[in-house]
C-alpha cells in the first residue's frame, strides 16, 4: 500500500458484496470515526477494490488501497483502508451509555428529561430530529419559530405530561349513562344550555392549542406532546359535554354571539405566551370555578361525575399555563406588560357585547335553582352572583401565584372576557 | 430577462429532474450575479449544433458530445467544468455466476448485453477497452439494447436493459458504467450470488460544460465564479448538486477522454 496510513478501526467483512450487505459493516464503523480517521476493512471478496473505491468516490470518502492482510491455503484476505470524508458529518456527539432508570417499576417522561435536558435555543435546521440524536448537516430549515426555551417549556412540562398520560379516561366507557335520571324539562333545557356552552368553549381550547403544536421546535417535544394530551382531554370534553346534552330528553341549546366572538379573539392569537395565558390561565381557569359550581349544583350523580372529571383535566391545563407564564415572567421583564395589552385589545373588542351570555345566565341560574319556583330562582341568581365575585377572587389568586404583583393580577381579572373563557 | 449579459445554457432533458435541477441553477446564478437562462434539447446531437451555431453560450455535454465539440473546432474550444462523479469513471464486465467466464478471454461464443450506441460507459468505451484486454469480439454475439439513443446513455435505461437481460439469462455477459453498478447493489438490486462482475476497464471521465473559444471572458468569468462556489455544505446548493449527482464542482481535465478519441476512430463512429 501505497501509504502509511494506520486503521484505528478495523472490521472483518468475510465475503460479502458490496450488493449483499457488506455496507452494512461498513457505514456504522465509518461513523465511529471523526473525518480523516481511517476504517480497515478485512475481505476476502475478490476484487472488492473495484467496488469500494467507487462507493467511496460517491460518498466523498477517501479509498486508500489495499494490500494482502492474510493468506492461507483456502483463501486470501485483503485489507482495504478508507478514511472517512468531511462530509455526511452528523453534529454533536452520539449518545452513550444511556440507561434511563426505572423508579418503581415505571420510566417516565420527566426522568428522560432530566436525562437529555433541553437547550437553551434550538436550530431550526435539525427538523425532526429527536432531541439529543446527532444531526447531519445539510438538512433543510424547518418553518418552526418557537425556538427559545424559556418562552416555551417551562421545567414542570415532562411531570405535567406523565399526569396527563396517567390520567386519560373514556368518555363512552367510564361514566355510567345507563343510571342517568329524567330531569324536569325546564331544569333538562337549562343543563342542556350550559353543556353547549361548555362544548362551544371546549372546542375552542381544543383549537387554540393545536396552532401551536406545530410551531414549536421538537427539541421542546414534551410541551408539544403535552398540548396533545391536552388536546385529547379537550376533545373528550366536547364528546362528554354534548352527549350529556343529549341524553335527557332535551337537545343543543344556544351559541351566543359573545362567546363566539370571545373565542374568536382566542383562536386569532399568534403568541404562545399569550395564548396559554388568556386561554389557560384566564380562561381554563375561570372554567375551573364554572365547573364546580356546576357540579356542585348538578342534579344528579352522573352529570356531577362528568363535570367533575372535566374538571381534573382543566385543573392540569390551569397549571401548565401557570408555570409557563410564571418561568416566562421570570425571565422576560417586558411580558407583563406584552400580557396587559394583549388582555386590553381583546376587552377593547368585546366592549359592547354585553356580560354573561344570557343563555348561560339563564342555564346557571336555574341550575343552581333546581327549579322554576320563583324562590328557587332568587336563591339560583344569588349563586350565580356569588359564581361571579368568586372568579373575579379566584383568578386574583392564581395570577399571583403566577408571578404577578397584587395589583396587576386585579387590573388583569376586572379585564377578562365575560364569556368566562 | 434576457440581455446580451445572460449566459444562455444547453442542456438535454434526459429525464423531468433536468427542469428542476437547471430552474434551481438559473435561480442560484441569478442571485449571485450571473444572469443565466437555459434552454433544454431533446437530444445531444441537436445540442452540440447549437453550440456550434452559436445559438447558445455553453453545454452541458456528456464525454461523446464533448469530443465532438473539440472535433468541430478544431480542439479549440473550452472546456468550463465537470463534475466531481465526472472523473474517473470505469466500465465493468458483469457476468452470469452461472456463466463460468472469467474475464474478457473468456466472451469467445457467448452472448454480450451491451448499451446504447451513444453511451460511452456501457458501450462504446467497454467495448474498446475489451478488445485492449484480449477479447474475441468477433466471436461474440452483440445483444444491444438501444433505448434513449440521443441521450448518450444518460438515462442509464439501457444499462438497466443490460443488467436485467443477465437475470433473464438472455445474455451470460453485459457491459454498464461502475456508478450504475454500485448504485444497483446499495439499492438492493442485484442478486450477488446471480451477477458479478468480473472486469473492470481503465478509467475515463464523464461530462464537461463546453462553450466556443469565442464567447465573452466577462461570461466565462461570471460562470465558473458561481459554480464553483457552490458547496454541499449549503442546503439550498446541496439540493441542487444532489439533484445533479455531485458533491463538488471540479475544474476541468482532458486527459480523461483521450481513450474516448481513440475509440471513436477506432470504431469509425460520425463525428
Amino acid at each position: 500500500m501505497s501509504n502509511g496510513a494506520t486503521a484505528a478501526v478495523a472490521i472483518d467483512a468475510g465475503e460479502l458484496p458490496m450488493g449483499g450487505g457488506l455496507l452494512a459493516l461498513v457505514r456504522p464503523a465509518l461513523q465511529l470515526l471523526e473525518p480523516g480517521g481511517v476504517l480497515a476493512v478485512n475481505s476476502s471478496r475478490h476484487q472488492l477494490q473495484d467496488d469500494l473505491s467507487v462507493w467511496c468516490k460517491v460518498q466523498k470518502h477517501e479509498y486508500l488501497g489495499h494490500d494482502v492482510a492474510i493468506e492461507t491455503a483456502g483463501s486470501t484476505t485483503t485489507r482495504h483502508l478508507i478514511r472517512r470524508g468531511p462530509l455526511s458529518v452528523a453534529r454533536g456527539h452520539r449518545e452513550t451509555d444511556m440507561r434511563l432508570a426505572a423508579r418503581d417499576g415505571r420510566l417516565s417522561a420527566e426522568e428522560v428529561l432530566s436525562a437529555v435536558p433541553m437547550p437553551a435555543d434550538a436550530d431550526p435546521f435539525s427538523g425532526f430530529a429527536p432531541r439529543g440524536a446527532q444531526v447531519e448537516a445539510g438538512g433543510p430549515r424547518y418553518p418552526f419559530d418557537l425556538l427559545n426555551r424559556d418562552h416555551v417549556a417551562p421545567p414542570e412540562v415532562a411531570s405535567l405530561y406523565d399526569q396527563a398520560v396517567e390520567s386519560q379516561w373514556d368518555a363512552n366507557r367510564d361514566i355510567a349513562w345507563d343510571q342517568l335520571p329524567d330531569h324536569h324539562p325546564d331544569l333538562e333545557r337549562a343543563l342542556d344550555q350550559v353543556f353547549t356552552f361548555l362544548a362551544e368553549n371546549e372546542l375552542s381550547a381544543l383549537y387554540v392549542p393545536s396552532r401551536f403544536v406545530s410551531r414549536i421546535h421538537p427539541a421542546y417535544a414534551e410541551v408539544a406532546m403535552f398540548l396533545s394530551t391536552q388536546m385529547a382531554d379537550e376533545a373528550r370534553h366536547i364528546d362528554v359535554f354534548l352527549k350529556r346534552a343529549r341524553s335527557g330528553g332535551g337537545g343543543l341549546g344556544v351559541s351566543s354571539a359573545t362567546t363566539s366572538q370571545s373565542l374568536l379573539t382566542l383562536l386569532e392569537l399568534t403568541d404562545f405566551t399569550e395564548a396559554a395565558f388568556l386561554l389557560s390561565v384566564l380562561g381554563e381557569g375561570t372554567f375551573l370555578d364554572l365547573l364546580r359550581f356546576i357540579e356542585n349544583h348538578a342534579p344528579d350523580e352522573v352529570t356531577a361525575d362528568i363535570v367533575c372529571r372535566a374538571r381534573n383535566d382543566e385543573a392540569r391545563h390551569v397549571h401548565f399555563g401557570m408555570v409557563h407564564v410564571r418561568h416566562e415572567l421570570a425571565h422576560d421583564e417586558g411580558l407583563y406588560q406584552r400580557l396587559e395589552n394583549a388582555v386590553r385589545r381583546r376587552a377593547a373588542t368585546m366592549s359592547g357585547v354585553g356580560g354573561v351570555p344570557d343563555g348561560l345566565q339563564d342555564g346557571l341560574t336555574i341550575l343552581a335553582a333546581g327549579s322554576t319556583s320563583p324562590n328557587d330562582i332568587a336563591r339560583g341568581h344569588d349563586a350565580f352572583r356569588s359564581l361571579l365575585d368568586e372568579m373575579h377572587e379566584n383568578r386574583i389568586k392564581r395570577l399571583e401565584h403566577a408571578g404577578f404583583t397584587p395589583e396587576q393580577a386585579r387590573t388583569l381579572s376586572e379585564l377578562h372576557t365575560p364569556n368566562f373563557m | 430577462m434576457a440581455s446580451h449579459e445572460t449566459i444562455l445554457l444547453g442542456a438535454v432533458a434526459y429525464d423531468p429532474k433536468v427542469v428542476a435541477i437547471w430552474e434551481g441553477i438559473r435561480d442560484y446564478f441569478n442571485q449571485s450575479n450571473a444572469p443565466f437562462d437555459f434552454v433544454l434539447f431533446s437530444n445531444y446531437e441537436r445540442q452540440v449544433t447549437a453550440l456550434l451555431a452559436g445559438h447558445i453560450d455553453i453545454a452541458w455535454n456528456t464525454p461523446l458530445a464533448h469530443v465532438r465539440v473539440q472535433h468541430h473546432t478544431q480542439g479549440r474550444s473550452l472546456s468550463l467544468g465537470m463534475r466531481d462523479s465526472d472523473q474517473d469513471f470505469h466500465s465493468r464486465l458483469i457476468v452470469r455466476s452461472d456463466s463460468g467466464i472469467k474475464g474478457p478471454g473468456d466472451l469467445a461464443g457467448r452472448t454480450l448485453a451491451v448499451g446504447s450506441r451513444d453511451s460511452t460507459q456501457a458501450r462504446i468505451l467497454p467495448l474498446h477497452f475489451l478488445k485492449q484486454a484480449g477479447a474475441d469480439l468477433g466471436s461474440v454475439q452483440l445483444l444491444a439494447f438501444d433505448t434513449d439513443v440521443g441521450k448518450h446513455g444518460d438515462t442509464g435505461t439501457s444499462e438497466l436493459d443490460v443488467l436485467d437481460a443477465l437475470r433473464k439469462g438472455e445474455a451470460q455477459a453485459g457491459t454498464i458504467g461502475d456508478l450504475v453498478w454500485v448504485l444497483e447493489q446499495t439499492a438492493g438490486h442485484i442478486d450477488t450470488s446471480l451477477i458479478q462482475s468480473v472486469w473492470t476497464s481503465p478509467g475515463f471521465d464523464h461530462c464537461m460544460f463546453d462553450a466556443l473559444p469565442d464567447l465573452d471572458p466577462g461570461k466565462i468569468e461570471r460562470f465558473t465564479a458561481a459554480l464553483f462556489a457552490m458547496t454541499w455544505q449549503n442546503p439550498a446548493h446541496r439540493r441542487l448538486l444532489e439533484l445533479e449527482g455531485l458533491k463538488e464542482w471540479k475544474q476541468p481535465r482532458e486527459s480523461g477522454y483521450d481513450s474516448l478519441r481513440v475509440a471513436l476512430q477506432e470504431q469509425g463512429y460520425p463525428l
